[in-house]
């Protein structure tokens, strides 16, 4: 697959004459992208610009001069003194000519589609050639209406067949879900070998929706609910994860009425997971929102006003501070999570501040980090790039999942991957080289690399300065359980590879002694690759960098509890050692067993409703902008945040940015 | 010159096009002062003169035999017929019973409602229409203009009206241009 942007770097140029105008364009573009650089507009269906050429639908017919009948320009390439005419009597006949021939394929009825008024390709490319009506009647054949997937429909009676799904999902997503069977009339796309998409091996990205240039596949959630025409689009984040993946939301009447992934963003470039285009949004949409602040009284919860709870909660604050905790949330903005280290650990020097994710995602960094290694780990983007991908300890299949479709996506077009984990099952056969280890042998396992490397001659020498390098691979594979071949097998797919990636997951991150990371650091070193660490939730790297990383030491001698969650509901159960504090406040933004069983509860903002900055896996600060205005008697976190501060009878400030820049970093951070 | 002598009638529709023409308001006035308004749904006259009309509207799809006989009638009597809106043009939401049997939609129409009771009947009286499949009316006859939209805006209807009336045929584009 190569991305037909226009690179106008190392390529040689080429001349040609379109509509009369003369183009320059990069050898290899095709006839479409040329007249689309001058701004000269083609009609098509089946193209797209982030997808290989395809040459369905024919829409996009031309003349080219001396050529012996019209051509499709998006799959024929430009060339030297070319010319070419893109509208004219014959080329419109033509083209009302094919769009005659598809709305007779299948079954078009525009007043019942959900996409009809502005959305639809087919529609808008009818209205394009003026046509009022069908000069040949539908198919009317009942096509399958397959409904079985939880979260969009197809709906084959508008299919096309321009085949943007299919290649939707194997060009950007990897996942290869999707294809044809039959052929002519009866060709159909189908899911796996033809069964129902809810039971196949569909991921539920809905990127093919997205992609879809009709009503074919049809968003479930959004559908009739409002067109793009009809609604306004703001551009966000995602910050279902630590990646950020940018977000074009469908936003109207203060609900969100679809999310789609940016094609203008750089991290994702269009493509989003499930997580982000709905799981979020199912979440947001089933929880119950908190409304107003509640306080603890006789033993019961009651609705409270903001003063009442706020002089509460500041007395006993005040009262027991030298036995609180104050845990917050990794998905909060960096502006709330400054304001929440500002009060607790510099105004208040509380016993415990930290975060939900804690000492999990930063122990072994912190050792490089003081070792004077700083900003070792590269940028997610190098992940499209590489020619080998080496995976220790990280599920990048169900967590962080467009990491995976970048991975999955190039697989096809040679790149290496070596899977080194406790739990391979995963990946399946995806892998080119699976290293099933045993659990907590990952140094062992990246060390044994080193020494394959070193073995075969592939390197020049190996960190660890041993001589015997054969009893270091045995040592390794006995360590790791893993066959000596095994290593020298992966040795060479990685030595082979001119730039690697090397991602990791917590099992590395977390570990004190800091020496598979220390290993990892060496072997990327060595081969001159880039390493990764995934972290966790949308702003860990914001928390790590506020010192909210501290561990959750002796947490049964405290009295006064504070939790920042807003979004999160500590699913993992990590705040259940400090339920037995006698004064429990929380900053929720929805009831749930955590909000259930505090003392005094604070409405605020969910993710939809508060604006702020967020900085990815990558160091990349990122805004996230907000979709709806919340309820009357709700503040967004950083504003309760400052007006408990307030009573507290503290002054705060929002320099953010030098507080995060103040501590050294494991990546480097960039807007 | 005579002011054009137009007609109208509908078939398998909601009679929304013929709403959407009474949205014209004010703008009906002109049309009466640029036309001759004969028979039409709406008004005392029910069929269009015999010696023909300069214009016929015909809204709704073709479902049954009495709808051939009013398409194939309006023919005859005009000269320049328009197919007023989806369901004359396309077939339009009538035509989603085409996926269906035939008898599957009679018996879901007369029969299996929840209204219906034990007496429910598909009707047989021979001399009802014999309901048949949902076609449009270029199936059926010749159409000359074909307006489309589910309905067309009150400003189509009158840009198509006046276009007429003024001896030319209207080219439905831009924004009189919707199929929805």
């Amino acid at each position: 697959m190569e991305k037909h942007q226009m690179n106008t770097g190392d390529k040689n140029m080429v001349h040609l004459t379109i509509d009369g105008k003369e183009i320059e364009t990069p050898e290899g573009s095709t006839v479409l992208r040329a007249a689309q650089q001058e701004g000269i507009h083609i009609p098509t269906l089946c193209d797209h610009p982030h997808l290989t050429p395809y040459g369905g639908c024919r829409l996009c017919l031309v003349e080219v001069k001396g050529a012996r009948t019209l051509q499709p320009s998006c799959t024929i390439p430009a060339t030297e003194g070319m010319d070419v005419i893109t509208d004219n009597e014959s080329i419109k006949k033509a083209r009302k000519f094919v769009l005659s021939m598809i709305f007779s394929e299948r079954n078009h009825f525009c007043p019942f589609c959900q996409v009809s008024g502005g959305d639809c390709e087919l529609q808008n490319s009818a209205y394009e050639q003026d046509m009022t009506h069908w000069m040949i009647q539908p198919n009317w054949n009942n096509y399958l209406v397959d409904s079985s997937h939880p979260y969009f429909t197809h709906e084959a009676n508008r299919c096309i067949l321009c085949r943007r799904c299919i290649r939707t999902c194997e060009e950007l997503v990897g996942n290869f879900t999707l294809g044809v069977e039959e052929r002519g009339a009866l060709t159909m796309v189908i899911a796996d070998q033809g069964i129902p998409l809810g039971e196949s091996s569909c991921i539920s990205c809905g990127m093919c929706v997205q992609n879809c240039p009709t009503g074919a596949m049809m968003d479930n959630r959004s559908a009739y609910h409002g067109l793009k025409s009809e609604t306004d689009t703001i551009k966000t984040i995602c910050t279902g994860c630590s990646l950020g993946c940018g977000l074009e939301i469908l936003v109207h009447d203060n609900q969100i009425v679809a999310i789609n992934g940016d094609y203008e963003a750089a991290i994702n470039e269009g493509i989003i997971c499930k997580l982000g285009r709905w799981q979020q949004l199912e979440k947001l949409e089933t929880s119950i929102n908190l409304t107003t602040p509640l306080l603890r009284k006789n033993g019961q919860l009651v609705e409270t006003t903001w003063e009442e709870a706020l002089e509460f909660a500041a007395e006993a604050i005040k009262t027991t501070k030298d036995d609180l905790a104050a845990i917050a949330s990794t998905e909060l903005t960096t502006e709330s999570l400054y304001s929440f280290k500002h009060l607790f650990s510099n105004h208040l020097n509380s016993n415990i501040v930290t975060s939900t994710e804690t000492d999990t995602y930063s122990a072994a960094s912190n050792v490089l980090l003081k070792n004077g290694i700083l900003n070792f780990e590269g940028n997610i983007k190098s992940v499209d790039t590489a020619d080998c991908v080496i995976i220790i300890g990280e599920d990048l299949i169900n967590q962080h999942e467009v990491i995976g479709f970048m991975i999955k996506r190039n697989l096809p077009k040679g790149t290496t991957f070596v899977n080194i984990d406790s739990n391979t099952e995963t990946y399946g056969s995806l892998a080119n080289c699976t290293m099933q280890i045993a659990e907590g042998s990952e140094k062992d396992a990246v060390r044994g690399i080193v020494a394959s490397l070193t073995k075969l001659g592939l390197i020049n020498n190996s960190c660890e300065g041993v001589k015997d390098i054969d009893t270091l691979v045995q040592k390794a594979a006995k360590g790791t359980g893993v066959a000596s071949e095994t290593f020298l097998d992966a040795a060479y797919a990685i030595a082979k590879a001119e730039n690697p990636v090397i991602l990791y997951g917590p099992v590395i991150t977390r570990d004190d002694s800091a020496d598979a990371l220390t290993a990892i650091n060496c072997l990327a070193g060595l081969i001159n690759g880039k390493m990764i660490s995934v972290k966790g939730k949308a702003n860990s790297l914001s928390a790590i960098q506020l010192d909210l990383d501290q561990p959750l030491t002796n947490p049964t001698s405290i009295k006064t509890a504070v939790f920042v969650l807003a979004d999160d509901s500590d699913s993992d159960g990590l705040l259940n050692n400090l339920m037995s504090a006698d004064t429990k406040i929380i900053f929720s933004s929805v009831e749930n067993a955590l909000t259930k069983a505090a003392d005094v509860v604070f409405p605020v903002c969910n993710w939809a409703q508060e604006e702020g900055h967020f900085i990815n896996m990558s160091g990349s600060i990122q805004w996230r902008n907000k979709l709806m205005e919340h309820t009357k008697n709700i503040k967004t976190t950083n504003e309760a945040l400052l007006a408990l501060a307030k009573v507290l009878g503290f002054t705060m400030d929002s320099d953010w940015e030098s507080a995060l820049l103040a501590r050294p970093s494991s990546v480097e951070l960039t807007k | 010159m005579a002011k054009p002598k137009i007609s109208s009638d509908w078939l398998g529709g909601c009679s929304g096009c013929h709403m959407s023409f009474l949205d014209l308001d004010e703008r009906l006035l002109d049309v009466f002062a640029l036309t001759d308004i004969r028979a039409t749904p709406i008004t005392d006259l029910k069929h269009p003169d015999e010696d023909g009309v300069d214009v016929g509207l015909l809204e709704g799809c073709i479902n049954n035999s009495a709808h051939i006989e009013v398409a194939k009638m309006m023919r005859e009597r005009c000269k320049i017929l328009v197919a007023f809106g989806d369901c004359a043009v396309f077939g339009g939401v009538p035509a989603m019973r085409n996926f269906f049997d035939l008898d599957e939609v009679m018996r879901c129409g007369y029969i299996n409602t929840i209204s219906t009771d034990s007496e429910g009947m598909v009707p047989t009286d021979p001399e009802l229409a014999v309901p048949q499949r949902v076609q449009s009316l270029n199936e059926v006859v010749k159409v000359d203009v074909f307006l489309p939209g589910c309905p067309p805006s009150a400003d189509a209807i009158y840009y198509t009206l006046t276009e007429l009336a003024q001896g030319r045929i209207p080219l439905i584009t831009g924004d009189y241009l919707n199929w929805h």
